[in-house]
């Protein structure tokens, strides 16, 4: 894996020190551990009481309430989870954009993010699309400690999730990392992503250059991911355009994420550490 | 028209058109950059895909722009110049005004044929002409012509009865006015002084004749007591004696005498007339030219003073009044008086001047040195050597100017009052002076009376000579002045001097309110008279070089302007930002 990827993650890491992931409510489900799931479980937080019925643990029988009413009722206790967090990862070309921070900034922002769940006492799990979607090698570690964090795929998640879906768990918080930049209808891919999960994010994350086009003169732009190569001739009219290309591709997504239920917000990845704070505001992140 | 160029090394700045274009090229040149989707390029993408294919250089019009204004710009610095048609050659005639012009031969003028040669030069489509008049002094006659009839229209102002011509300082103002470019004709009757003309555009043509010719080249009458004395001067400008008939009418007397002549020389007449005769006039037989044959003298202005005495010091009084009447200038009445002689300063009446002739009884007699302003009219010829003057110790009053001065001791002052009268002031105690025993004192009467005559309304003379002109002093009403050939010259209401010119001889008439006046001017000009220097021929010519230079105008202005408009555009383009750039 690239150094500057590997350093980008230790930047993350540190960053995400200082946040920890907010969990809703309905995320309070999952393997038992050390959070307070929705339902009652094995810890000591005395949530209700109830009939006995057959397969009840016999050590939670209230023996006081039997010696007086001579009935079988066994205490509930709250249940203690591990809330649980997917990333999943933008692994095409145009995220590692040359002479950009894009690629640098996926890293950080993952390692960012799996800090903060850990802070958040969540597991994890980071999906790279590529040939289908994989789990990144040593992804439930630190971030310091992941793998083959390379974005050279030239397919998109679109196409990556029809070859290979990623194995998300129920009740899991998921983020998507992408620059968004695919035709296509988005509303099919946030419904795969939704499906199951206690909240979706979608952090579009953009370079400086996605943002800004080119100064006005002749231009041979090449598409990172298939090659294709295109000459036009930058003017303030083309500028314009572009500009409200890029507005309307954001607002089909953020339609769609709305349609889906999934909250969306857009990074530059030069300003990255600096955009924490959008993060804050759709509720993903919250001071540790 | 192909424009030749003045500057043609500046053409070297034409290396800036392919450092603009390389410029262009390399910045229109397509940069690869590389996006993370052609999404959205969608708009304007062409597909590339397909290998490499050669397309047109896509340059802006800026680029254009910018190309041609420094094409406009270099070929301005190489001044370009178009050689303009013939007609747009300005040409300044100057005619000469003498009255020499008028000398005929054979019953043809010079003027004449220098006027059938300017008809011969504007047959063909006239130039835009000039005509500028060699008179006393050069003046120029209205705006520029623009066709034969403009120039028949000036033409009639040339008149010849200057009594010179000043050709050279025509020459220079024609230059001036040409901007150094005109072509510059000299039509005159006589040949250059040096016979060669230096500048390559100036051509100089004479249309005179050596003639013979008698005339009369000096003329006065003036006042000599009680009779008039006159002077005339005779000259034979011929190379061989000649003889003449004068003849002298004076009223009803007339009196012919015949002059003889050699060549070149003149005679003096002097002769007295009375005093009361009416216009002498003396002829000449005729000649060449008749206007120097004739000359009318007018009886002389004899003005007098009305001087009233009221000093009250009768031995005083007695002196001053000897001392009035031994300068002849004061008149016999003394009523209305134009001057008064007093102790003290006051005015008598509105038009009188005060002389205050202060004699107060503590005195100094002053032995100079004197301190005398010579440029006053009353110090006129005052020498004051070895004078003693008595007078008071004092200082010159304020608004005072003082003549004579012994010291910081005003001796003689004077001032002029709102009105404009004056106002002198005698410092003089004769009783311990001996000014009154010398020269200067009559002269310094005769100096008051004078320079109070001169301040009397009416004409100063009565007779001058041809081109000079004639004082008018006035009072406030309106003058008019009646030329010989009828024209009427009417000056509005103007109190002061009037400056009467005298285009022509003959007799004027001035009217000033129900007075009418006349004065006489009369053709004297030896030099103009003088015709045996007349001459016929051409000196000088517009040369070829000069032609060619002159024909060919520049036209830097025109690539100026055409830079300037395609800069607007320019600008206009990139503020609009619609130059593709």
């Amino acid at each position: 894996m690239d150094t500057a990827i590997r350093q980008a993650l230790r930047d993350g890491e540190k960053l995400g020190l200082r946040y920890a992931l907010q969990i809703p409510q309905v995320a309070a489900s999952g393997w038992t551990g050390s959070r307070s799931g929705r339902r009652a479980g094995s810890s000591i937080d005395f949530q209700d009481y109830r009939e006995y019925q057959p397969g009840d643990d016999l050590r939670f029988i209230d023996w006081g309430i039997y010696a007086r009413t001579d009935r079988l009722t066994v205490k509930l206790f709250r249940e203690e989870v591990i809330p649980h967090l997917d990333l999943i990862l933008d692994g095409s070309r145009s995220m590692n954009l040359s002479d950009t921070a894009k690629a640098n900034a996926v890293a950080q922002l993952a390692a960012l993010l799996a800090t903060c769940a850990a802070n958040a006492q969540c597991t994890q799990a980071v999906w790279l699309s590529g040939e289908g979607f994989q789990r990144l090698p040593n992804d439930t570690l630190t971030p310091s400690a992941w793998d083959k964090l390379e974005l050279e795929s030239k397919r998109t998640p679109e196409q990556s999730f029809e070859i290979l879906p990623p194995k998300f768990r129920r009740l899991g918080i998921r983020v998507f990392i992408s620059d968004l930049l695919w035709p296509g209808n988005p509303i099919p891919i946030l419904r795969r992503l939704r499906d199951g999960a206690a909240a979706l994010f979608v952090i579009q994350l953009l370079s400086r250059e996605d943002v800004t086009p080119p100064e006005h003169g002749n231009l041979r732009v090449v598409d990172s991911e298939t090659g294709d190569e295109s000459e036009i001739y930058i003017d303030s009219g083309i500028a314009k355009q572009y500009a409200e290309n890029l507005a309307q591709l954001q607002q089909s997504w953020s339609d769609a994420c709305r349609q889906c239920g999934a909250h969306m917000t857009t990074l530059i990845a030069e300003d990255l550490e600096t955009s924490i704070s959008e993060l804050e505001a759709i509720q993903l992140l919250t001071p540790a | 028209m192909i424009p030749f160029l003045t500057y043609p090394l500046a053409l070297i700045a034409m290396a800036a058109l392919p450092a603009l274009a390389a410029i262009y090229i390399l910045r229109n040149r397509f940069r690869r950059r590389q996006v993370s989707s052609l999404l959205l390029w969608r708009f304007h993408v062409q597909s590339k895909s397909g290998g490499a294919k050669v397309h047109r250089l896509q340059l802006p019009l800026l680029f254009f722009l910018e190309l041609l204004v420094l094409a406009l710009l270099v070929t301005a610095a190489a001044g370009p110049q178009w050689k303009l048609p013939q007609s747009a050659r300005p040409l300044i005639v100057v005619l000469d005004d003498s009255f020499s012009m008028r000398a005929v031969s054979d019953g043809v003028s010079a003027q004449t044929r220098a006027r059938k040669f300017l008809e011969i030069l504007f047959r063909q489509p006239p130039p835009s002409t000039q005509l500028i008049l060699a008179g006393t002094e050069p003046r120029s006659l209205g705006s520029i012509a623009k066709n034969s009839r403009d120039v028949d229209e000036l033409l009639s102002q040339w008149k010849c009865w200057s009594p010179n011509a000043a050709i050279d300082s025509a020459i220079t103002l024609a230059a001036e006015l040409g901007k150094q470019q005109a072509n510059i004709l000299v039509l005159t009757d006589h040949k250059p002084d040096d016979e060669k003309i230096s500048s390559p555009r100036l051509e100089w043509r004479a249309f005179g004749l050596p003639l013979d010719n008698f005339a009369i080249v000096n003329a006065s009458r003036t006042a000599f007591g009680n009779q008039d004395r006159c002077l005339l001067e005779i000259a034979n400008f011929s190379g061989d004696a000649h003889s003449t008939k004068l003849l002298v009418q004076t009223g009803t007397n007339a009196q012919e005498s015949l002059i003889s002549l050699s060549a070149h020389e003149s005679q003096r007449l002097v002769f007295n007339i009375p005093s009361g005769a009416p216009s002498l006039r003396a002829t000449l037989d005729s000649d060449s030219l008749a206007e120097d044959n004739e000359i009318q003298l007018l009886p002389p202005i004899r003005k007098r003073v009305r001087v009233q005495v009221a000093l009250t010091n009768e031995n005083l009084s007695e002196f001053a009044n000897r001392t009035l009447d031994a300068t002849g200038l004061r008149a016999a009445i003394s009523e209305n008086p134009e001057l008064v002689i007093r102790e003290t300063d006051a005015i008598a009446n509105s038009n009188s001047w005060n002389l205050c002739w202060s004699t107060f009884a503590a005195t100094n007699a002053f032995t100079g040195p004197f301190i005398v302003d010579n440029s006053h009219p009353l110090a006129d010829g005052i020498a004051l050597e070895g004078v003693i003057w008595a007078a008071t110790q004092t200082t010159n009053s304020p608004g005072d100017i003082p003549v004579i001065l012994a010291g910081n001791v005003p001796l003689l002052s004077t001032r002029e009052d709102v009105f404009g009268r004056r106002h002198l002031t005698l410092n003089f105690k004769p009783e311990l002076s001996t000014l009154q025993n010398t020269p200067d004192w009559p002269i310094l009467f005769w100096n008051i009376l004078s320079w109070r005559i001169s301040e009397l309304p009416g004409l100063k003379e009565s007779n001058a000579r041809l081109g000079e002109e004639v004082n008018l002093k006035t009072t406030g009403e309106v003058v008019t002045v009646i030329q010989p050939d009828g024209t009427k010259t009417v000056f509005p209401k103007t109190g002061g001097e009037l400056a009467l010119e005298t285009p022509m001889p003959g007799l004027y008439s001035v009217v000033t309110g129900a007075t009418t006046n006349q004065f006489s001017v009369n053709a004297l000009a030896a030099d103009e008279s003088d015709l045996s220097a007349c001459a016929s021929g051409q000196w000088g010519k517009w040369s070829e070089d000069t032609e060619r230079r002159l024909e060919e105008t520049s036209a830097v202005w025109i690539f100026g302007l055409l830079a300037l408009a395609l800069l607007t555009t320019h600008l206009y383009l990139v503020a609009s930002a619609k130059g593709g750039s």
